[in-house]
């Protein structure tokens, strides 16, 4: 690591000791850049320095009634972390553990993730530390109205749009758009992404980020000579991403064995490749249990309490649910079972160390979320796209769209690793590709 | 009194066709134009200017939907008013009214009629009015202040401190005023003097309270001491015993009058010793208890149930501080007997029409509500002064300015009513004073 590099690094790690999650990130990102800051001009207009800290962040307090009448208060957050390239755009998380660090650390990622889209769409993350469960309708709806209160003065269709993420789906969505076109008077669609298809939403939107990892994941098949078909995969969770890597992976012959949720991880043999499995899977999520157990009970397969997917025997790894979820000791095991591709869909869930292990062993191939993963901000841009055209698009045109955008993802992954000697380093190259672009684009519109 | 300028009556006939099915309106209008029609014979720029014309149309009505959700999760959904009527003389301002009664005719009428009343204050206010058919009778605080954040998250587009002013009126006292005020401090993200009537921690103006007894005083004061009178020595009879009624007592009492009665809705004391004020507040502000309890501890003194009877006794000068409609003919003509010589009005209309009709006949000196009981507004534009400055001005200060704005306010209604032949009418000297300085404004802008 050069020594410029360095200081931007230590700098950040004076300011800010309590953000383990953000500074895990930016330093292996650092990392992944390294052999792309060549030019002296990078240093000379301290472009690094400018790239791992947010333009700016928002934090306010969400005051908010249950159905007793009872008074809460929860801490919201939106982090502006990179309008270069177009305005800042990212997900509401509403979940215990969000806080500064979590928030600023997916701004970050988010930055990064939509600039290899080819979309006109900068970076931002948002949210709270509000735990949506057992909360009934009103509550939810409420806590949504108290949000936007606070977060409608700083979005907009050129400003900044927001969209789901963690327990922020098409009804937190629904509630907080109602919010912003009441406050604001304006039915400015594409202030927020993720809506319902009657109000200018996008169709495919809910299956896009699964699709989108599978699209990634054919072209590294591909590019080994391989095909989807026969294949079996691991996945973790059992959401809106799980729910599309699962269909778009049976539809191009492959199965999704395992399915994962707080309680365990549910190993279904024949794959999960029928309309009544996918109906299940989302009816599951939907029911607000959280738990996997019953796919196992309803499709008679095995119910593994409190384990992990990962020591399942298969062909592909991706991982769907939280940061963090894979150690060096699921990684170790990954490696064991001769799994050959391991293809992000969630943000940062190999630990650094997990994932250090598993980019450079030569058995298996990876795939990082800011590329495999970045199928549901494409077709959130996608939605703008659509909202600002006031014109929607057929189910067949999202689709082709999304896997033409992930296709050129891969490509320029695929091709800055090989312009720095990187080899197949996908990973590395995707970070190399997008710190390319928003720095350029950063240079050109000055300090 | 019926409108004598034949354009102006033309102008009501173009009124009551375009605003069917609102008498209210129709009727506040109708007023206005007859004592304003000396004014226009003598001035016809106001009517080939189309001052007149502009006038009795709101410069802007805001109607919007107003959803909220109760404490068992129902959704309810009520109407929602504002009437910006006129910016001439500065931004809008009047107050907000929830009560069920409350449609686009009664808020268009309060809105005409503050036009006037803000004008003669001589400060620097508009007209506007606004409210819901909301009743918040029976409601929980949550309920209320859920139906307060529901109606500021429209209204808030429409008001700000150079704009719009509102303030509280029927069902919107200074809990609402709380509420309404947090909304919008939470979704404009500016603390500014948007609202009058606020709390004292948060931008309230001292002497609120006391503002419209007091200035009560102040005008009749005036009115007096032009007539050769004087509150020194009279005897005074106040109806009514909430802070009007309260502070226009206290305000009668340093001026060396003895007020011997007051009332409630149950009934009124009769105390010929002088009421025992500090009795009076402790009864009705702390104790929330009925006015009979007065003779609780002064037994010389006498309760009558039945507010009426309170004109029966022998009074110099009668503050009506009750409730509209409570002092008519019948015993209009009962103080006359007894002497009284000066009735001013702290309520809203107490005096019913043939009540003025004998007063003024009698020669008593009648001083007009809309004149008279303007303290409370004219503090409302005090309490926006204080927060423009980002200052407070102390008790006394307030109650200078405001004997001040009262003495001025007197002195301009009884100019304009001399000046348009009708000496001694307060009342139309009122609304031409008030229309004087709206007409010209407008005059100075053009057609706007």
């Amino acid at each position: 690591m050069n020594e410029y590099i360095a200081r931007v690094l230590e700098r950040l790690e004076r300011l800010y000791p309590n953000e383990p999650e953000y500074l895990q990130c930016v330093r292996a990102w650092l990392d992944m850049i390294a052999p792309a800051v060549d030019r002296p001009e990078y240093e000379r207009l301290d472009v690094l320095s400018r790239m791992v800290e947010p333009e700016r962040m928002f934090s306010f307090l969400v005051p908010w009634q249950d159905d007793q009448g009872a008074t809460h208060t929860n801490h919201g957050y939106r982090v502006q972390f990179s309008s270069a390239i177009g305005p800042y755009k990212g997900g509401l998380r509403f979940h215990p553990s969000v806080t500064a660090s979590v928030v600023k650390f997916l701004g970050f990622e988010q930055t990064y993730k939509n600039a290899l889209t080819g979309l006109p769409i900068g970076g931002a993350a948002g949210g709270a530390d509000f735990d949506p469960r057992g909360r009934s309708n009103r509550e939810i709806m409420r806590f949504c109205q108290s949000f936007m209160f606070n977060l409608y003065r700083y979005i907009g269709s050129d400003t900044d749009v927001p969209a789901g993420d963690i327990g922020v789906g098409v009804r937190e969505i629904g509630y907080l758009y109602g919010a912003y076109k009441r406050v604001t008077g304006r039915a400015e669609s594409s202030a927020l992404t993720g809506k319902g298809l009657t109000y200018g939403g996008s169709k495919i939107r809910q299956a896009a980020a699964g699709f989108g990892t599978v699209y990634f994941l054919a072209r590294m098949l591909e590019h080994q000579g391989e095909e989807l078909a026969g294949k079996r995969i691991a996945i973790s969770g059992f959401g809106n991403m799980s729910w599309g890597v699962c269909r778009k992976a049976a539809e191009l012959g492959g199965r999704v064995v395992t399915l994962s949720g707080p309680d365990g991880y549910v190993y279904d043999p024949d794959g999960v490749v029928t309309q009544e499995k996918f109906d299940f899977v989302r009816d599951l999520r939907s029911s607000g249990l959280d738990r996997v157990e019953p796919y196992a009970e309803k499709f008679g397969v095995t119910f593994y309490p409190g384990k992990k997917p990962w020591e399942a025997p298969v062909d592909i790894v991706i991982p769907c649910a939280a940061e963090n979820e894979i150690t060096v000791d699921d990684a170790v095991l990954i490696l064991a079972n001769g799994v050959r591709y391991y293809v992000e869909a969630a943000n940062m869930p190999a630990s650094a160390d997990a994932l250090k292990l598993l980019r450079l062993s030569p058995k298996i191939l990876t795939a990082g979320a800011k590329a495999a993963g970045s199928g549901g901000v494409a077709v959130s841009a996608l939605e703008m796209v659509q909202n600002s055209l006031r014109y929607s698009w057929s189910r067949r045109e999202v689709d082709e769209k999304l896997r033409g955008i992930m296709s050129s993802i891969y490509d320029a992954s695929a091709a800055a690793a090989e312009e720095y000697g990187l080899g197949y380093d996908l990973i590395a190259g995707n970070d190399i590709a997008a710190f390319k672009k928003i720095s350029e684009a950063m240079i050109a519109q000055g300090l | 009194m019926s409108i004598s300028n034949e354009y102006l009556r033309q102008l009501m006939e173009r009124v009551v066709k375009r605003n069917p099915a609102e008498p209210e309106f129709h009727q506040a209008v109708s007023e206005v134009l007859a004592s304003l029609s000396p004014v226009v014979d003598a001035h016809p720029a106001y009517i080939r200017e189309g001052v007149m014309d502009c006038l009795v149309e709101p410069e802007r009505i805001i109607k919007f939907r107003v959803p909220w959700e109760d404490d068992q999760g129902n959704v309810h959904v009520n109407r929602g008013f504002r009437v910006q009527f006129s910016s001439a003389i500065g931004p809008y301002k009047g107050g907000l009214r929830f009560h069920p009664s409350v449609y686009e005719g009664i808020i268009k009428f309060l809105g005409f009629e503050q036009i006037f009343k803000n004008s003669l204050t001589g400060l620097p206010i508009g007209g506007g009015k606004g409210g819901s058919d909301f009743d918040p009778k029976g409601k929980s605080e949550n309920e209320v202040m859920r139906f307060c954040q529901s109606f500021m998250t429209e209204l808030f587009k429409y008001i700000g401190p150079d704009t719009d002013v509102p303030a509280g009126d029927i069902g919107v006292g200074g809990r609402e005023i709380g509420y309404l005020f947090g909304q919008y401090k939470r979704l404009a993200n500016e603390f500014t003097g948007v609202l009058t009537g606020k709390g004292l921690t948060y931008g309230g103006s001292l002497a609120r309270t006391e503002a419209t007894g007091y200035g009560l005083c102040y005008f009749t004061d005036n009115m007096l001491r032009d007539n050769g009178r004087s509150f020194d020595g009279a005897t005074v009879a106040v109806s009514g015993s909430g802070n009007v009624a309260i502070y226009a007592c206290e305000k009668a009492a340093a001026f060396g009058a003895k007020v011997v009665a007051m009332s409630d809705s149950g009934g009124y004391v009769y105390d010929k010793n002088g009421i025992d004020l500090p009795l009076i507040k402790q009864l009705k502000e702390v104790e929330r208890r009925r006015i009979s309890a007065y003779v609780e501890t002064h037994p010389e003194a006498e309760y009558h149930t039945g507010c009426a009877g309170i004109w029966t006794i022998p009074c110099g000068i009668a503050l009506p501080c009750a409730t509209q409609n409570e002092l008519d003919g019948q015993a209009a003509k009962t103080l006359i007997a007894n002497g009284c010589f000066a009735v001013a009005e702290g309520a809203n209309m107490p005096c019913t029409p043939e009540a003025v009709d004998a007063l003024q006949a009698a020669g008593v000196l009648f001083a007009p509500a809309k004149a008279a009981n303007a303290g409370g507004v004219a503090t409302s534009a005090l309490e926006m002064s204080q927060n423009s400055m980002r200052f407070y001005w102390s008790f006394e200060e307030v109650d200078d300015h405001l004997k001040r704005i009262m003495t001025d306010l007197y002195r301009n209604a009884s100019d304009a009513a001399a000046r348009f032949g009708m000496p001694g009418n307060l009342a139309a000297g009122a609304n031409i004073a008030g229309f004087l300085k709206v007409a010209d404004s407008m005059l100075a802008y053009g057609v706007v």
